[in-house]
């Protein structure tokens, strides 16, 4: 980290940069991290986070959880909360990955059934799901379908045999998030998105075969609620979002807000901050236009997790139901929503940016589905290929501290050069393999990209949310087959 | 094509530093950088021409939305290039390119990342002495 003199820390793991700290800093900035994790995070979390204290209308502080990095605009792992009549609404704090999240799926199985047939389960996969550079979808749908797709998300799956009855309850916001306004996508988002539907992309996206870890076993009442029931149980991890869609979402209204901040006396200290009131008519178009990608992105994890019980009920000849492959949770980690939440004596709707930050619901919250709502939402904080991922739990202790939200993963501390300098794919694959991780990816430099050594110990990132209250570990989930785009 | 990566900007996306001595060369670097970002150029043959116009507000959104239009080709068409040829109009505002590449191919192209979208971060263009240079973040 770089020489901060004003900054304070305020418990064992959140630290405080007061406003006094740069010119135009409207509210402090919170950064959740252990002392290690601090003084690890790179120049860009610091700058990022407190030129999103700058923001109009953002309200009570701007947030860095544990796994920040130097993101564009946002850092990633940013949160930030506005007023929705007051404040402004930004695509550089959603990113262009639009509702990019996480999607956990359980099985009957235990590790000993799966095992030797890991290489079968994953190169199926790796063949229903496509993965990569520019890759198209198997799924065929029209032009008004899409605009189905566009505002109803996965209940539109549900209607049209791409969902379980139940698969909806358990996606964050009911599988659809209000408000999508198809009028205000473009053509050429359409374009880009209407056959990508049911594909994994690049970067760190990845379809994941886990078993639970015996060892890092938090809580085994909590892991009940959420269908995990003993050690060496098989489940299936999701991570991608709205593919080119939400990308050419994201790029159409990044030019608009860049012309219009003007109009509206607003000046920003990164480009990527372009933001417009969230009671502008832009404002207002980018939310509809988002809010469609969003539950573009909801389908496509849908439509990949049907591909995923298909793979298994074929190599395991039983139906996907007897194997018992309901969904747990699928949650957002790029989105912003308008919540209503309680903070400095008001309780008022905000609208809540999360960028590389995922919500974290407390106990009794009404948006949580009827069989997690007494005990909290399920956060699921996906790690890198090589380390594993961690089911947890949200808390009230979120709703009070940070507009109930959290990490969303590991978090880089190296760049995707200086990884490539450091280890090749195919030693990569070969030494992963060794230690009982089958890994098939659609490009040798994009999988040395995302090496384990490239990212901060996820364990650490999630103890420090744990000892913050912020989110409570459930139970860890260690990879033994992998696709990655 | 004269460009060099920038590894300690962003670190989960890609960030490049575009110059020339042209802006014509500048647009050419840039895209050529891009490509290179997606696939390996070596594995590519010029197949296939597409010609597109774009026009725009001043020179650096010029260089973002004829960005964008290469990484939105090869989502709705997979094609993907390897020679691009810019003609930039003098008043900065529209420019006309001719591009050569193929389909994607997975089985011969080396494919590297798929880039999602050209960020604002640090994003422009300027004149350095006699050269133009652009640094340019993109998501991956």
């Amino acid at each position: 980290m770089p020489q901060i003199d004003t900054i304070r820390q305020v418990s064992e793991v959140v630290w405080e940069i007061p406003t006094s700290y740069k010119p135009g800093m409207l509210v402090p900035a919170k950064i959740y991290a252990t002392k290690r994790l601090l003084d690890g995070m790179d120049a860009g979390v610091f700058e990022q986070v407190t030129n999103l204290a700058c923001l109009p209308g953002i309200v009570r502080s701007a947030y860095a959880m544990a796994d920040a990095h130097w993101g564009y605009g946002f850092p990633i792992g940013g949160v930030a909360a506005f007023d929705t009549e007051t404040g402004v609404i930004s695509p550089g704090g959603v990113g262009f990955d639009i509702n990019c999240g996480m999607r956990l799926i359980r099985t009957n199985l235990r590790y000993q059934e799966v095992r030797t047939k890991v290489k079968e389960l994953v190169d199926l996969m790796f063949r229903l799901v496509p993965a990569g550079v520019g890759v198209k979808g198997t799924l065929r749908i029209s032009e008004s379908q899409f605009e189905e797709v566009m505002k109803y998300g996965v209940k539109w799956c549900a209607e049209n045999d791409l969902a379980w009855e139940d698969d909806p309850n358990h996606v964050e916001e009911g599988g659809f998030i209000k408000g999508a306004d198809p009028s205000k996508v473009s053509r050429q988002a359409r374009s880009r998105g209407i056959d990508q539907l049911g594909t994994l992309g690049s970067g760190n996206h990845y379809l994941e075969i886990q078993v639970v870890d015996p060892i890092r076993f938090f809580d085994h009442d909590l892991s009940r609620h959420f269908g995990i029931v003993e050690e060496d149980q098989v489940v299936v991890m999701v991570h991608c979002g709205s593919r080119g869609f939400g990308h050419q979402v994201g790029s159409d209204y990044l030019r608009v807000f860049d012309g219009a901040m003007k109009r509206y006396g607003i000046s920003v200290r990164d480009r990527e901050l372009a933001c417009a009131p969230f009671s502008s008519k832009e404002g207002k178009d980018y939310y509809g236009a988002m809010v469609c990608a969003a539950n573009m992105a909801f389908t496509n994890r849908q439509v990949i997790v049907q591909r995923v019980r298909d793979a298994f009920s074929k190599v395991f000849h039983r139906d996907a139901e007897a194997l018992d492959m309901h969904l747990i949770y699928d949650v957002c980690h790029n989105v912003a929503k308008v919540e209503r939440h309680s903070y400095d004596g008001v309780n008022a709707e905000v609208l809540v940016h999360r960028k590389g930050a995922t919500r974290s619901f407390g106990p009794g919250h009404h948006d949580i589905p009827a069989p997690y709502r007494d005990v909290g939402q399920p956060v699921i904080i996906g790690g890198s290929m090589e380390t594993g991922s961690y089911l947890l739990v949200g808390t009230e202790k979120a709703m009070e501290d940070t507009f109930g939200s959290t990490a969303h993963g590991s978090g880089r501390t190296m760049s995707r050069t200086a990884a490539k300098r450091e280890v090749r794919g195919a030693e990569l694959q070969r030494k992963m393999l060794e230690r009982g991780i089958y890994v098939k990816s659609a490009t040798m430099d994009g999988l040395a990209e995302e090496a384990g050594l490239a990212y901060k110990d996820i364990s650490e990132v999630v103890e420090t949310m744990d000892i913050a209250g912020i989110s409570k570990k459930v139970v860890a989930l260690r990879p033994v087959g992998n696709i990655k785009g | 094509m004269p460009f060099r990566y920038l590894p300690d900007v962003a670190l989960a996306d890609i960030a490049f530093e575009a110059e020339s001595d042209t802006v014509n060369g500048l647009f050419e670097s840039s895209a050529f950088a891009l490509s290179d970002i997606m696939v390996d150029p070596k594995t590519m043959r010029s197949e296939t021409t597409r010609n597109v116009r774009i026009s725009s507000d001043d020179l650096d959104t010029l260089l973002y939305d004829f960005l964008t239009e290469i990484i939105g080709i090869k989502d709705v068409d997979s094609l993907l290039f390897r020679e691009v040829e810019v003609d930039v109009a003098p008043d900065h505002r529209s420019l006309r390119a001719t591009m050569k590449g193929e389909l994607i191919d997975r089985e011969r192209h080396l494919l590297r990342n798929d880039v999602k979208a050209v960020t604002m971060h640090m994003f422009g263009v300027r004149r350095e002495g006699a050269r133009w240079k652009a640094t340019v973040v993109l998501d991956i």
